[in-house]
């Protein structure tokens, strides 16, 4: 047991933790971002794949690392608008439509990477190169806190600005307002003069943005490469983060951080003797027990509420 | 009651999706039945033709290009025609992409690998008597017990291979590199890692193989670190691959050996950043690597010659001295298992080690030594 602790207070662990949790917490926000504005964005997945993949394939082309993360990027907003289009402009099931951008684009990344390098497993075979990691003078050489945030990517940087970031939009910004309003009730936000499209337009590209920044992470900062579907449901695992975080920025940003530990401690617990069956099983786990307790607390909550109202 | 108008709506969807599924799933078997016809009968030049059924996709570097490999070298040298195909890593597409191969005639062999197609294998078989069917890396059920290979699967070659021979020498050689300080860089360490990517047998083989051999050295148990990939996608989730690696290098491990297909990409980026050693898997991972630091990390890699198996199996049989209906097991005597002994093997691996090695793989192959397995 001591050994456990041991691991759970090593600045190795805590380090895995922020890498781990990079792409869940990008793309959560990104799911957040599209479910608030009353588009389900289940092509999470798929935005993702395709930035990893058009990201390292475009680096290693043009020898730039950042304009293959900003194509990889872009390609991922391109995804984030069709899918509104398809809802928008032609009443597609929002679901359907991402299922089948999704398949699209596990496809397509293999058959565009198999069309350019005949390779059918992924780019390794393309030096692509990745984003470079920040280094930080001075917090450096601080013990623990030094060895954890130095030399994380930066990427993982953004994925832990984007929470402060997404609720700043959410409830300091007009557009966080109007975004806000067209998820919740479209009409009425129509019948005060708010451009509802555009606003779901705008906020189905941030929400590819975002997607697309954690796919660029797992082939430009986590690996050096793309191989095919690895982002293995990490999309998924983003889209569940959604809503355990009770679609606010800040149970967000909790429940894709607690994914990103469970999995880091997967990962640490492994080499003991543990079964690899019952290691594997504690992201998931996770999840039921906080979904139990975020649902037995709102029940306490309703029920205090009722005898208030009672009295 | 959000939540239940939620599951309501999603419901209705998943209606409509089955629709379309449903509707396309009708358009395809239109085309497919269209197009069947054409290639019914003998083929046209009388060569025996081999359709290779993937359950998964080439391009892993190692299991499936290896198979791909030995065959399309039959084809070359011995007269057959090779035709491919993919199902892709959706398991649910497998059983019904088994049945349109196995139905449609453009084929006399049927080859798939994996003990995941063995029940597939062992039910279609008996349904085209006819034809022939090559198993790669696992058996059939010969004896019919479990409801498949009613006909005793006759019509059926298996071949396995005993990778717990190669796990053995990849052990065996850890040990050594360890305990004689070798390896530059990590001569304080003393333990070694093996990142698997599923608790099955046919991989947990290569692990029990591997302590085994590493106890034969000398080493103890406690110092081999295992850790499975596992997950969505066991085989092919690099950046997990390499967290995974990056832990174990943390945890004092002087080498890994990934075996986990293209997860295992992630561990030789993983052992550059922490200037150590790994071994390769399956195939020569340091022909395959491309960029010149992993390469250096790579000490040897332990062969599982798919390839080499299929292409003799293809040779018995233009000789018709293949056997149906019976397993072949194939290992370090035959060359299906191995590992590379190249300059780069040699620049790192110091001459005494080579030749305990070399002894050691000796007696395996004379019999003397018999290495324990997962099966």
């Amino acid at each position: 047991m001591n050994s456990v602790i041991d691991v759970v207070f090593s600045s190795a662990f805590l380090a895995a933790v922020l890498r781990v949790a990079t792409p869940y917490l990008l793309a959560a926000f990104g799911g957040l971002v599209a479910e608030r504005a009353g588009i389900s964005n289940i092509a999470l997945e798929g935005q993702m794949l395709s930035a990893a993949c058009t990201g390292a394939l475009v680096a290693g082309y043009s020898g730039s690392v950042a304009v293959g993360a900003l194509c990889g990027v872009a390609v991922a907003v391109l995804l984030g608008l069709l899918l509104a289009a398809l809802r928008l402009e032609l009443g597609a099931d929002a679901i359907i439509a991402g299922i089948g951008l999704n398949l699209l684009a596990s496809g397509g990344t293999a058959y565009a990477v198999y069309s350019l390098l005949d390779d059918k497993g992924g780019t390794s075979g393309l030096k692509s190169g990745s984003l470079p990691t920040v280094t930080l003078p001075g917090i450096e050489s601080i013990p623990v806190v030094g060895e954890v945030l130095s030399g994380q990517n930066m990427v993982t940087w953004l994925a832990f600005l984007a929470a402060p970031f997404v609720a700043w939009l959410f409830y300091r910004t007009r557009f966080g307002f109007r975004l806000r309003a067209v998820g919740e009730m479209p009409d009425a936000a129509a019948s005060v003069g708010i451009p509802v499209r555009h606003v779901q337009y705008a906020g189905l590209a941030l929400s590819g943005a975002l997607a697309g920044l954690a796919g660029v992470f797992l082939s430009m900062g986590y690996v050096s490469f793309f191989v095919r579907d690895m982002t293995a449901g990490r999309g998924f695992i983003a889209l569940a983060a959604v809503f355990l975080g009770g679609l606010r920025p800040w149970g967000v940003f909790l429940a894709a951080l607690g994914f990103g530990a469970a999995e880091a401690l997967a990962v640490q617990l492994g080499t003991m003797d543990v079964p690899p069956q019952l290691v594997s099983t504690i992201p998931y786990a996770m999840t039921l027990v906080a979904l139990a307790l975020y649902a037995w607390r709102r029940k306490r909550r309703g029920l205090t509420q009722e005898t208030a109202a009672s009295l | 009651m959000i939540g239940d108008s939620l599951i309501g709506r999603s419901m209705m969807r998943i209606g409509r999706s089955a629709a379309l599924v449903a509707a396309g799933a009708i358009a395809l078997t239109a085309c497919g039945g269209s197009g069947g016809d054409e290639n019914s009968g003998a083929a046209a030049s009388g060569k025996p033709r081999i359709k290779l059924v993937i359950n998964g996709g080439l391009g892993d570097k190692s299991f499936f290009d290896s198979a791909y490999e030995g065959l399309k070298k039959a084809e070359k040298d011995l007269g057959y025609e090779l035709k491919v195909v993919e199902l892709g890593s959706d398991r649910t597409k497998w059983e019904p992409g088994f049945e349109d191969a196995a139905s449609a005639d453009d084929y006399d062999i049927l080859a798939a690998g994996t003990f995941e197609v063995t029940d597939y294998i062992g039910e279609l078989a008996p349904q085209f008597p006819d034809k022939k069917f090559w198993l790669f890396d696992a058996p059939v059920d010969y004896t019919g017990k479990n409801g498949t290979c009613s006909n005793k699967c006759e019509n059926v070659y298996s071949v396995t291979f005993k990778q717990n021979e190669g796990g053995y020498l990849a052990g065996f050689l850890a040990e050594k590199l360890v305990a004689e300080k070798s390896l530059k860089g990590a001569e304080s360490l003393k333990k070694v890692g093996v990142m698997p990517g599923v608790k099955i047998p046919v991989i947990e083989d290569f692990v029990v193989g591997f302590k085994a051999g590493f106890k034969e050295a000398g080493g103890r148990n406690s110092d081999v670190l295992v850790q499975y990939v596992g997950g969505d996608k066991p085989f092919g989730d690099p950046a997990k691959g390499k967290e995974i690696s990056t832990a174990m290098y943390g945890q004092g491990a002087a080498l890994v050996w990934p075996v986990a297909g293209l997860s295992g990409l992630g561990t030789f980026e993983s052992a550059v950043s922490a200037e150590r050693y790994t071994f390769g898997v399956d195939s020569d991972q340091y022909q395959t690597l491309t960029d010149q630091a992993q390469k250096d990390t790579v000490v040897t890699s332990i062969l599982k010659n798919v390839g080499n198996a299929l292409y003799k199996a293809a040779q018995d049989d233009r000789k018709d001295s293949l056997k149906y209906g019976a397993v072949d097991t194939v290992g370090l005597a035959d060359d299906a298992v191995g590992y590379v002994d190249d300059d780069h093997f040699k620049e790192l691996v110091p001459q005494k080690t080579r030749t305990e090695l070399q002894e050691a793989a000796d007696k395996v192959k004379s019999g003397s030594v018999t290495v324990p397995s997962a099966f």
